[in-house]
């Protein structure tokens, strides 16, 4: 038996060295526990903490051992993700089945309560479907605003003209702003007393104007604020495929004598189609958690209220910390459902392109 | 090591030991004292901090630091609430809305100070020299029970801003009083006598559209009588409902009732929906925005110091603008009258609901920080600070301070301060309170923008607190 060979094998369960991350897995679940079902809370945790230390310690001495470098490398990524990221998730999907609230301090099991309550509650309910039904709107309508300004925008952008250099940082301002400040500004710009908008319709077509005093107004200011600010975005994803797309196909086509429209759909398009559908998957989740232009420009009124704000209200005004839970895993359930079912369109078309 | 060695080293372990008590003892009076505290970003917590750091000298001789947070009003209650909920325990003293109590209370991060009332005779006299209404509504919770927890920090009450140059110009008084036979209100004393049926007049008789005469000028831009708060955020249009609702004789849901007191039929009776009527009523005489559902109180400011609008009620905690010329264009033309009020039997009632805010101590102070704290509050609530503070620009409860006859000629608002201190009520403290508060507020926005009328708003707020309390066992 060759050095290597002995130094691949894995301890047996029963031997007490560093390397034994059976035993360590073990070790941390008998001591987890009852730990966990007869410390407080507050100690349980630590305790808890500590094996969970003990186990990545055993894993990481296996894999030098072992000379699994490859895990190892991405082994401080893998735990930063875990800090960061897994445990928060895990942590708050364990608060949704309790009732916890953030400001007292008392905590009790209650199941599926905060989901059925989230759900079907006569009272608490119809404010979260409404909330949904909304921000399914502003997916829809901002998304679609952005891709068609950002699209269009893109194709004037990768012509040359005069100052096109200082226009396309003047058009990329926007979204450089704080939000606050954009949403500030469109306040005022949206003011029947103060805003230019509403002088300007007034001294046109006579009467009051008040773009926000209806939904329909209002959704419209939302909407156009958020275009306003994140089209930006979508041309220059769209504008660095335009620019990807080589030379002497456009020349060829040239030749070819190709109309403009042709040309469009059999050359452009394909260069530019992966950017397009990452702009839209980027675009999607963001509008899916559209909240600060709604706080700034109306409060949620006219029936602009959005489920993220909602959530807002719920987890951090009211200090209902499961509760909000539960709503949060509800949306995080849309949401991963919503991006794979794109994933899966996006990849079938691939695959009919390909074949 | 020799035994003489040992010796010498454990009377050199001992002289070093003895000294270090010594120093302890002579240096123990002297300790350097922290306290610090979380308040909005604003005129009176900056004139408090000031003034700590330039009068303050603490009797006990130890070297006390108010080290003073400031955060934007915007952030403040997410601030403040991040901070208590996440157990970081920094805070001391806090600024806190008095509706803030319950909720903070009930979570154990708010310190009760009846034990230290108790132990400090002096103490005791200080707080309860607080105007007995200012005092319920910022200190106590349950709402008016002797559980004490807060002092103030800022009074405020809802106070009626006008203009003079407008209401007291001759043909706009002639018009006026040819128009509703009443004489259109223009000194304070006159502003005092309003009800809200004038105020409804004074809306509907200023409201000018663009190019008309305004004081024998023609206007540049639309004008308008009257602005009070009806906005959707925070408890915007509710603090003003609610003072009208009292005024009518109605009620809000009355938490010192509980757990007899009823959601459902008092929130929602006849009176109640007659005073949200009148509310609602008087939304077309106002500036545009009204009808949007964003119309705060920082709005209705803005548009008054912008000159658009006659009159309007708002917090003495904004006034401070309206006469600075740098941003008003109605700065020396201001005159200012208590909120308006309703005729009962020939006289007028004038329920408010309470502004400003308490600050209070927390649980994890330390004795020696406590000590130090009371000491600190003593001070700031002492007759010549609070004094200062009201010429600065601040309000004080305080009975010898604000009975002064100088204290008037501090501010222009400050002529309606003590009349209306009598008046007002809070709004519930218990740990419910956003809860409450967010679904009122939704609704009172709807009726605003005219999406419901005042009967099916009150009704489904009633509903959303019966069920509430009941669960919570607030109600039974």
């Amino acid at each position: 038996m060759s050095v290597t060979q002995i130094a691949r094998t894995s301890p047996a369960l029963l031997v007490v060295s560093p390397d034994n991350w059976r035993l360590a897995i073990a070790v941390g679940l008998l001591v987890s526990a009852p730990a966990v079902a007869a410390l407080p809370p507050g100690t349980s945790f630590w305790v808890v903490g500590a094996m969970v230390a003990l186990v990545a310690a055993a894993f990481v001495v296996n894999a030098w051992r072992r000379r699994y470098y490859g895990g190892l490398l991405v082994a401080p990524a893998i735990a930063v993700l875990f800090v960061m990221n897994i445990f928060p998730l895990l942590w708050s999907l364990g608060l949704s089945f309790f009732a916890y609230q953030s400001n007292l301090q008392s905590i009790r099991f209650v199941g599926l309560y905060n989901y059925t309550k989230v759900l079907t509650n006569e009272i608490a309910a119809p404010d979260n479907w409404n909330a949904l039904v909304n921000t399914g709107m502003f997916v829809v309508l901002t998304v679609s605003a952005q891709m068609i300004v950002g699209f269009l925008l893109a194709m004037m952008f990768a012509k040359e003209f005069p100052l096109r250099r200082y226009l396309l940082i003047l058009v990329l301002t926007p979204m450089m702003l704080s939000v606050v400040a954009a949403g500030v500004f469109f306040t005022y710009y949206y003011d029947p007393t103060f805003g230019i908008l509403s002088y300007v319709v007034n001294s046109i077509a006579g009467g009051q104007f008040i773009l926000m005093s209806s939904k329909a107004g209002a959704v419209a200011g939302i909407v156009f604020a958020d275009a306003w600010m994140w089209s930006p975005f979508v041309m220059l994803l769209v504008l660095a495929g335009l620019v990807s797309v080589p030379k002497y196909l456009y020349e060829a086509a040239a030749i070819d004598r190709v109309s403009a429209w042709r040309r469009f759909w059999c050359i452009t398009f394909p260069y530019i189609r992966g950017l397009l559908m990452l702009a839209l998957l980027f675009r999607t989740i963001e509008a899916f958690k559209l909240a600060d232009l709604v706080i700034l420009l109306t409060k949620g009124g006219n029936d602009t209220m959005t489920i993220s704000y909602q959530l807002i209200r719920i987890a951090n005004e009211q200090n209902k910390t499961s509760e909000g839970a539960a709503i949060s895993y509800v949306m995080l359930f849309m949401v991963i459902v919503l991006t794979n079912l794109y994933l899966y369109l996006a990849n079938r078309r691939n695959r009919r392109v390909e074949t | 090591m020799t035994a003489s060695s040992t010796i010498k080293h454990a009377l050199l372990a001992a002289g070093v030991a003895a000294s270090l008590v010594t120093l302890g003892a002579t240096w123990a009076p002297a300790e350097e004292v922290t306290l610090t505290m979380a308040v909005p970003d604003w005129p009176p917590t900056r004139i408090m901090k000031k003034f700590f750091d330039e009068q303050y000298k603490p009797k006990s001789g130890n070297h006390v630091v108010l080290d003073v947070d400031f955060i934007p009003w915007p952030d403040f209650y997410t601030r403040v609430n991040a901070s208590l909920t996440s157990g970081e325990k920094k805070y001391n003293f806090i600024v806190s809305d008095s509706q803030w109590l319950g909720a903070f209370v009930e979570g154990g991060y708010y310190r009760k100070i009846n034990d230290l009332l108790d132990a400090d005779p002096e103490f005791k006299k200080t707080v309860l020299s607080v105007h007995p209404a200012v005092l319920a509504a910022y200190s106590t919770y349950p709402y008016k029970s002797k559980n004490y927890y807060g002092f103030p920090q800022f009074p405020d009450v809802l106070v009626n801003f006008a203009r003079k140059d407008v209401l007291c110009d001759a043909t706009e008084q002639k018009s006026f009083m040819a128009k509703y036979g009443k004489k259109l209100p223009c000194t304070g004393e006159e502003l005092d006598a309003m009800t809200w049926d004038d105020f409804r007049n004074v809306g509907e008789f200023f409201r000018r559209k663009k190019g008309e005469m305004l004081a024998g000028k023609p206007l540049d831009d639309d004008f308008y009588g009257i602005a009070y708060q009806a906005g959707k955020g925070y408890d915007f249009a509710s603090m003003q409902i609610n003072g009208m609702i009292w005024q009518m004789g109605g009620n809000i849901w009355d938490e010192t009732q509980a757990p007899t007191g009823q959601a459902e039929g008092v929130v929602n009776s006849p009176v109640a929906v007659k005073a949200l009527e009148q509310y609602l009523g008087m939304i077309e005489y106002m500036p545009p925005v009204a009808k949007t559902g964003t119309m705060d109180i920082f709005k209705t400011d803005e548009l008054f110091r912008e000159g658009k609008v006659a009159m309007n009620v708002d917090w003495i905690g904004l006034g401070e603008g309206t006469i600075d010329p740098k941003i008003s264009k109605v700065a020396d033309k201001l005159v200012v009258g208590m909120m308006p009020g309703t005729l009962v039997d020939g006289k007028l009632v004038r329920w408010s609901n309470i502004g400003g805010q308490p600050f209070v101590l927390t649980t994890w102070t330390t004795p020696l920080q406590t000590k130090e704290a009371v000491e600190f509050v003593k001070w700031w609530l002492s007759d010549d600070i609070q004094r200062q503070f009201a010429a600065a620009g601040g309000q004080s409860a305080i009975k010898s301070v604000y009975e002064d006859p100088k204290y008037v000629t501090y501010r222009p608002w400050n002529r309606a301060w003590a009349a209306s201190l009598d008046w007002q009520k809070d709004v519930w403290h218990v740990p419910q309170f956003f809860e409450l508060l967010t679904e009122q507020q939704d609704q009172f926005d709807l009726a605003i923008t005219g999406e419901q009328d005042a009967k099916t708003t009150l009704d489904n707020i009633a509903k959303f607190q019966q069920n509430l309390l009941t669960e919570a066992g607030l109600i039974q």
